[in-house]
């Protein structure tokens, strides 16, 4: 039966499932709404080259062409967009701005648990706010929202990239050098690192310290185990925005589910300072991720800060799966039409979950319906309609 | 650690016996881990609870990706053809191989660029592909599941790419090496979020991990 087949990697959404995710996208939507951001939401499908502004990830996008001649792909993500959206409506407006979205993201990727084709992202975007202040509270909302979610055993861990740049900037290697050790770095092959920065006229003392990077994660003392930042002023002052967010995090009671990690670099090519992922120990692959990108939204001719998070709401559903409840329904029978719809409508204007017996079935029949199902509880009203007698 | 056991996915077959000396030194249990050949779990009860699982080399980067072992060891051949997403965390050294691609006797003198437009046999398609397309080079790969060597005498294929050690089956089939793609020992590799919820167990292991390989 070929036409029950679904495109790899894409999958049907039933409603226990939909039930769990609807309930924390409106957790999440509450959440966000309090600290003052507004849902938006952009095309499903862009022109290429708004895509392409975040960086190159072509072979991740799903293409394809409209009869306009102009190149389309799926989104692959909600930044990009979202930097587009404000550098087309809100340039006038007054900033900071602060933003969130629910939607589904499209990426071509090889599908696993955890990692499919389309799935869904939850986020939000503070546009136009430097500093650190801004950044805390973007960190602290995503600290927040996975609490609000009932997740307790979770961790934030923190880095800020302008350490990591700023070291490859003093090793005044080339370029191309700079690319390959930048990306050895992010998929985190150790071995191959090591060897490159072995094989390059460098500093020993700084290739240690660029080697050591992806194994550095704890409290804000790891910070102290970068002998070459010290002597170098960017990445000293990278290492200060840090310190200072960690103790703004502090101020607002994030703190013990935040770390300090020098081997978060994220993948995507456009972040420029903090970058944070979430991550829990029930499951292998990360929760959500975020980060600073103050030269995004300039691609698209608004130069404006930025920065913000995504939740991998597929990821998070499979973490908490195991919390659901399920809420007590009932279901009238009788054959009285007018009554048993009156009477739904009152338990219905109480809260309450009802479904009305569209069959007509007789009291046994319905009592058979429900066997099982402890959430049911069975109204049946005696008595016919004054028509019907 | 909330109890849960470290759980390490090993290679079965040649690499379990240096990998149980390389555990044995970083202070890790062993005990009964090569004796015991037909056990597929092992475990070891304790302050920090230790679970080894037994694997065939090839599953050992599936289980890391996903978390169901935090640590894994094996080959970086399987390491490279499979382009799992895992942290590749120490070089253990031993069990050393090398991608070849290696051609008929006879054509030895063959250089790269002839391959163009030939077939080739090999257990490993996707190093073969990247390897050719690198050079500018068209080939048709022809994936097959063991003995290698037997395609380009049947002519099934004009060339090779295989892993060999010493070389010696190459010779036996009468064939040469052509060039060397690239060099593979054992690797440590992590499960990426593993590596931080449990930092304060995999962290000083690796540190002692390392230290026993600079003493080599």
């Amino acid at each position: 039966m070929r036409n029950r087949e679904i495109p790899k990697g894409l999958r049907d959404l039933l409603p226990d499932e939909m039930k769990s995710r609807r309930k924390l996208e409106k957790r999440a939507a509450d959440l966000f709404t309090s600290y003052g951001y507004e849902e938006v939401l952009t095309p499903t499908f862009e022109f290429l080259e708004v895509v392409e502004a975040g960086g190159n990830i072509r072979e991740k996008l799903f293409l394809f062409m409209d009869r306009e001649g102009g190149i389309l792909s799926l989104r692959p993500e909600m930044t990009v967009s979202i930097a587009r959206l404000a550098a087309t409506h809100l340039q006038a407006e007054k900033l900071p701005r602060r933003l969130f979205y629910s939607a589904n993201i499209f990426r071509h990727v090889q599908p696993h648990l955890a990692q499919y084709r389309e799935f869904w992202q939850t986020g939000i975007e503070l546009l136009g706010a430097n500093g650190p202040r801004a950044d805390a509270e973007v960190i602290s909302l995503a600290v927040k929202v996975m609490a609000e979610f009932g997740l307790d055993n979770f961790m934030v861990s923190l880095n800020n990239i302008g350490i990591f740049n700023s070291l490859l900037d003093i090793s005044q290697i080339n370029a191309e050098d700079k690319d390959r050790i930048r990306s050895l770095a992010t998929k985190k092959d150790l071995v191959e690192l090591t060897r490159t920065l072995d094989s390059l006229p460098m500093d020993d003392l700084l290739k240690e310290t660029i080697s050591l990077l992806p194994t550095l994660h704890g409290g804000l003392e790891v910070l102290n185990r970068l002998p070459c930042v010290e002597k170098d002023r960017a990445s000293a002052a990278a290492v200060e925005e840090l310190v200072t967010i960690y103790d703004a995090l502090k101020d607002m009671g994030a703190e013990q589910h935040v770390l300090v990690d020098m081997g978060i670099l994220r993948g995507l090519d456009y972040y420029t300072g903090v970058v944070f992922e979430g991550f829990s120990p029930d499951l292998g692959y990360g929760l959500l991720g975020g980060g600073r990108y103050d030269r995004l939204l300039s691609q698209f001719g608004f130069p404006c800060p930025a920065t913000g998070f995504a939740l991998g709401m597929d990821r998070l559903t499979l973490v908490l799966k195991s919390q659901e409840e399920e809420a007590a329904r009932y279901l009238i029978g009788g054959e009285n039409w007018t009554a048993m719809v009156e009477a739904a409508d009152q338990l219905r204007s109480q809260g309450k979950i009802v479904e009305l017996d569209v069959e007509g079935l007789q009291r046994d029949q319905l009592q058979a319906k429900i066997t099982g199902r402890p959430e049911y509880t069975l109204i049946y009203l005696e008595g016919q309609s004054e028509e019907d007698k | 650690m909330n109890g849960k056991p470290l759980t390490i996915a090993l290679s079965k077959g040649t690499l379990l016996k240096p990998t149980a000396e390389l555990l044995d030194a970083a202070g890790l249990p062993s005990q009964g881990l090569i004796s015991d050949s037909r056990a597929m779990i092992f475990d070891y009860p304790g302050e920090t609870p230790i679970r080894y699982i037994m694997c065939r080399p090839t599953d050992v980067p599936a289980y890391v990706e996903h978390g169901a072992a935090d640590l894994g060891i094996v080959g970086k051949d399987v390491i490279v053809e499979q382009g799992k997403d895992v942290f590749e965390m120490a070089d253990l050294v031993y069990g050393y191989c090398r991608f070849v691609v290696a051609v008929p006797a006879q054509n030895k003198d063959i250089a790269l660029k002839d391959l163009n437009y030939k077939r080739v046999a090999t257990k490993f398609p996707r190093v073969a592909e990247s390897f050719f397309r690198r050079h500018g080079l068209q080939v048709e790969v022809i994936e097959l599941h063991g003995n290698i060597e037997l395609a380009p005498l049947m002519g099934l294929s004009d060339v090779i790419v295989d892993l060999v050690s010493t070389g010696r089956t190459l010779k036996e089939n009468n064939l040469v090496e052509l060039v060397t793609i690239m060099d593979s020992t054992t690797r440590l590799i992590g499960n990426q979020v593993s590596f931080r919820t449990k930092y304060d167990i995999i962290q000083p292991l690796l540190v002692k991990i390392k230290a026993y390989l600079k003493e080599q």
